[in-house]
């Protein structure tokens, strides 16, 4: 009884000894990159977990918060990552924190006319430590242990036992030849050595060379000043610009408040094609999640009835399109949709052909009967005319997705009890009428989440439309790089990658917080609606 | 599912890259699988002399812009990657890479297009490996002779075709502004203007100009003469090639390997003239360049200049790719190479693709423009005009 006690008790504390062991390591790993914010996470996390699993009070906690923790860093962290991306101008230009940027330019040097060249020899100690010996233009430094100091030619520390000039050894510390210089020129690259005023970096295998900064940079005014042309630059949303407007590169990341967001309104650019790309997104989620179910359910009535004959064989065929990769199914209906080259308009003409023959034979001297009926049928362009691709991504989008719409009908089908239909026939109701009163009332009150759920996934079905359509065609005349199959989020990518000027991720941050107003609104009207149907079920 | 998958993917991409992260005496390349057995040759060489561990990561090409933007500033990219030239503009303004100092002497040994190409201002931010361009390809048991004349082509292209036997004279891949660009230069199109210092100038646009437009009217005659067909994408018009069932095709090096699989016998030549005038092409150069987030430049320009620039190694990275080397003494060994003459021929004319950021703008507009061409929805000269206007106005030059 007590050994069971201290062993269930031993688990758990193994256990979270482990868990919190993992995430000190995660945190020294993540703050020697200097991510503080991230490195506190694990530390944080780890230590809400220890305390709900240690205190008895907290126990109905301990079934909820693995799921709690998942939800916020898989889609509370990015939600809010791009919600406050929205707010600044970070792209093309200005991916870099201002830190980082800063480093990079101040980092920058240029040759004035009194740059001097050192040629050097390094020395390792058996410890591995450096010490080098620069020599150029007269001067000759020594810098080991951090410190850089004077050397005279003929310091005894060193050694230059065969009297070329150049020493073997300086005290303890042995000349490192040039297969072992290579592999520490990393640790070399890292010195600026300070000496007489002036900084010395390594400029390649043989030389170093005085570094003189190209920038100063004044914190105050926030000004950059080139020291070899005296101009001035003024940060200016990001960016250090000159008077005349010359910029220098790489900008930053800063806050623009929301002008993301009235671009969306104001510039035409964008909003214009804005209404119409609404209009088909809407459209195409909600006739998707219409005709999906229509037809799902349908075929799951058909196979829900107890004397169909071959009832799993049929449930077989009918669950391949669902099991088949879709992304690899939507670039094989790509091929066959193809106007020209593709087997959908050469099956096409194949029937034309013997549709042509057979009326022939029947009437003779009748010709190209299909063409006088539907017109040319060899070349219908299926993704080039804009009307055809949008009823190809329907189509498309149908077939991949029945089979889901079926699989969830079938399994609610079971759950409605035999009696109430027993009773409706017995009170002389028709099929008809059983459909409408019993079937979809009580399917819609389980399905109606998934439904919604179906809605908001093809709200943005980024994949389908961009593998099959890429969002074309065309719109003649539009002044946006917009298509007539784009959906928001397809025309979010293009405003935000082929838009203007390389990536504007900002842009692109604030479009996303839109789709997810729309969609999170959307989702609560309908949540509301199927509530009525709660109370719908309850008078059944 | 998909959602779940996709977060899982991701993880483990990040955990992949940090494990493989850039670390001080440490190298860390980026290469697509094409140029992977070669770099990894390099490295074990590097590592046998000077006994630093090199590191060949394979990266899908496309995405190594887009990876390196997140992954260097983060402390986790490479030190040395390949790319291509047009990448430069955003790389630079995004601070992603360190220029790279040539002696003239070695710069000498380049293709000066192909040093031209990875140039911005007075700095080299590449070190070329290989040179691409369209050119003309043609099945030569269909057309046994070079057109001479671009009308002759059509002629030639017009006898060939019959759509309804899947048979086809000479196919542009469409909407594709890179293949297309030839008819448009011809009359003397062309997208940016330069400065007078030589700059490319995003405002100084000739996509609507009469050149370019006179070659949108050239694809939409060649439409309405049933030559180029909608839906002719780069899959369909290299399957047709393959197959044997296709005359002609504006193609560039990464053609050849499906024609030699299919058996086809082809040769490689310079687009012909339209209307007496020779058509340019875009050239586009890739290369290495040097990760500005790297503890090891000095290691990397060693990497680069000591063991990649050498002949072997270039003609290392032809073999496996394709494309004719930058190098000129590599490039020297191909001399006799009917393929290379071809695509060199092709080139005469040529212009480096620009690489300024605001391309971007650029494809997605042109494009939509040739497939209403293409599509026959708008008359060539508005489908132009407007595509222009976009631009001009995405780009803030009204």
């Amino acid at each position: 009884m007590i050994w069971r006690f201290v062993a269930k008790h031993m688990a758990k504390v193994v256990l979270l000894g482990t868990l919190v062991g993992v995430s000190i390591y995660v945190c020294v790993f993540l703050l020697a990159k200097g991510m503080y914010i991230p490195a506190a996470m694990p530390l944080i996390g780890a230590g809400l977990i220890s305390y709900i699993f240690l205190s008895e009070k907290r126990y109905p906690l301990r079934w909820l918060v693995p799921g709690l923790l998942f939800l916020t860093v898989m889609v509370v962290y990015p939600i809010g990552y791009t919600f406050v991306s929205s707010f600044t101008n970070v792209g093309t230009g200005h991916m870099l924190g201002k830190e980082q940027a800063l480093d990079q330019l101040l980092d920058r040097s240029y040759a004035p006319e009194n740059a001097i060249t050192y040629s050097f020899l390094a020395f390792a100690n058996p410890a591995g430590d450096i010490a080098l010996v620069l020599e150029g233009e007269g001067e000759r430094i020594l810098y080991t242990q951090g410190t850089a100091s004077a050397i005279a030619v003929d310091d005894p520390r060193l050694v230059d036992e065969d009297g070329d000039g150049r020493p073997e050894r300086f005290s303890n510390y042995a000349r490192l030849s040039i297969p072992q210089l290579v592999p520490r020129l990393s640790d070399l690259e890292a010195y600026r050595i300070e000496y007489d005023n002036k900084i010395i970096g390594l400029q390649d295998l043989n030389e170093f060379r005085t570094r003189t900064p190209l920038y100063v940079y004044d914190a105050e005014a926030e000004t950059m000043t080139d020291q070899q042309t005296g101009v001035v630059y003024a940060a200016m949303e990001g960016i250090f610009t000159s008077a005349d407007g010359v910029e220098i590169y790489p900008g930053y990341k800063v806050s623009v408040g929301i002008r993301n967001y009235l671009a969306l309104i104001r510039n035409p650019q964008i909003s214009g094609p804005f209404a119409m790309v609404f209009g088909w997104t809407f459209a195409f989620a909600t006739l998707t999640v219409l005709l999906n179910f229509a037809l799902g359910l349908s075929t799951a009535i058909l196979l829900n009835d107890p004397f169909l004959r071959f009832r799993t064989l049929y449930r077989v065929l009918m669950i391949i399109p669902y099991a088949l990769p879709a992304f690899i199914m939507i670039l094989v209906w790509r091929g066959m949709l193809n106007q020209h080259f593709g087997i959908i308009n050469k099956m096409l003409v194949s029937a034309a052909h013997m549709i042509d023959y057979a009326v022939n034979y029947v009437a003779v001297n009748v010709f190209h009967t299909t063409a006088v009926l539907f017109g040319d049928v060899t070349k219908i362009p299926w993704l080039s005319n804009g009307m055809l691709a949008k009823a190809s991504l329907l189509l498309l989008n149908l077939w991949l997705g029945y089979p889901y719409m079926m699989l969830i009908c079938l399994g609610a089908l079971q759950s409605i009890p035999a009696s109430l239909y027993e009773a409706a026939r017995v009170d002389g109701a028709s099929w008809w009428q059983q459909f409408w009163k019993i079937t979809l009332p009580l399917l819609l009150m389980p399905l109606a989440p998934l439904l919604i759920g179906a809605f908001a996934f093809n709200f943005n079905n980024f994949t389908l439309i961009w593998l099959l359509t890429e969002g074309r065609p065309a719109i003649a005349g539009a002044t946006t790089p917009a298509g007539q199959t784009d959906i928001l989020i397809s025309y979010t990518y293009r405003l935000a990658f082929e838009g203007a000027r390389g990536n504007q991720l900002g842009l692109a941050a604030a479009v996303s917080v839109m789709i997810f107003v729309v969609i999170a609104t959307i989702s609560a009207i309908n949540f509301r609606l199927t509530g009525a149907l709660e109370e719908l079920s309850k008078n059944v | 599912m998909k959602r779940v998958t996709l977060a899982l993917l991701g993880l483990l991409l990040i955990i992949g890259l940090a494990v493989t992260a850039s670390e001080a005496g440490k190298l860390l390349i980026w290469a697509d699988d094409t140029r992977t057995p070669i770099m990894l040759k390099v490295a074990e060489d590097f590592t046998a002399i000077y006994g630093v561990e090199v590191i060949v990561q394979e990266v899908d090409f496309g995405g190594i812009r887009g990876q390196l933007a997140t992954a260097g500033p983060a402390g986790e990219g490479p030190d040395i990657l390949i790319g291509a030239h047009d990448w430069l503009g955003e790389l630079i303004l995004n601070g992603l890479i360190e220029p790279i100092i040539l002696t003239p002497a070695i710069v000498a040994d380049f293709n000066p297009v192909a040093i031209d190409a990875f140039s911005w201002g007075n700095l080299l931010y590449g070190v070329p490996y290989a040179t691409e361009n369209v050119a003309l390809v043609r099945n030569t048991d269909l057309v046994p002779e070079v057109p001479a004349t671009f009308e002759e082509l059509l002629t030639v292209a017009a006898a060939l075709t019959d759509l309804e036997a899947g048979k086809y004279g000479f196919l542009i891949q469409e909407p594709d502004p890179f293949h297309t660009f030839a008819l448009h230069t011809a009359g003397g199109g062309y997208i940016f203007g330069k400065d007078a210092d030589g700059v490319l100038n995003p405002c100084d646009l000739g996509l609507d100009n009469e050149g370019s437009i006179a070659g949108a009217i050239l694809l939409d005659q060649m439409v309405k003469d049933g030559i180029e067909i909608a839906g002719a994408g780069y899959n369909e018009v290299t399957g047709a090639f393959n197959a044997g069932d296709l005359g002609m095709m504006i193609g560039g090096p990464w053609t050849l390997p499906g024609a030699k699989a299919g058996g086809i016998n082809y040769a490689v030549s310079a687009i012909p003239t339209i209307n007496g005038n020779a058509p340019g092409v875009f050239v586009g150069v890739q290369g290495f360049m040097i990760s500005a987030f790297s503890d090891n430049k000095v290691l990397a320009n060693l990497f680069i200049k000591d063991f990649l620039i050498s002949s072997d190694v270039m003609l290392g990275l032809y073999i496996e790719g394709d494309r004719p080397p930058a190098y000129l003494p590599a490039l020297a060994f191909l001399a006799g190479n009917e393929d290379i003459q071809g695509f060199a021929a092709a080139a005469a004319t040529a212009v480096p693709m620009p690489k300024i950021a605001e391309m971007g703008s650029v494809w997605s507009a042109w494009s939509a423009a040739l497939e209403l061409i293409v599509n026959q929805t708008q008359d060539p000269t508005t489908a132009m005009q407007d595509a222009a206007a976009e631009i001009r106005a995405l780009l803030g030059c009204e």
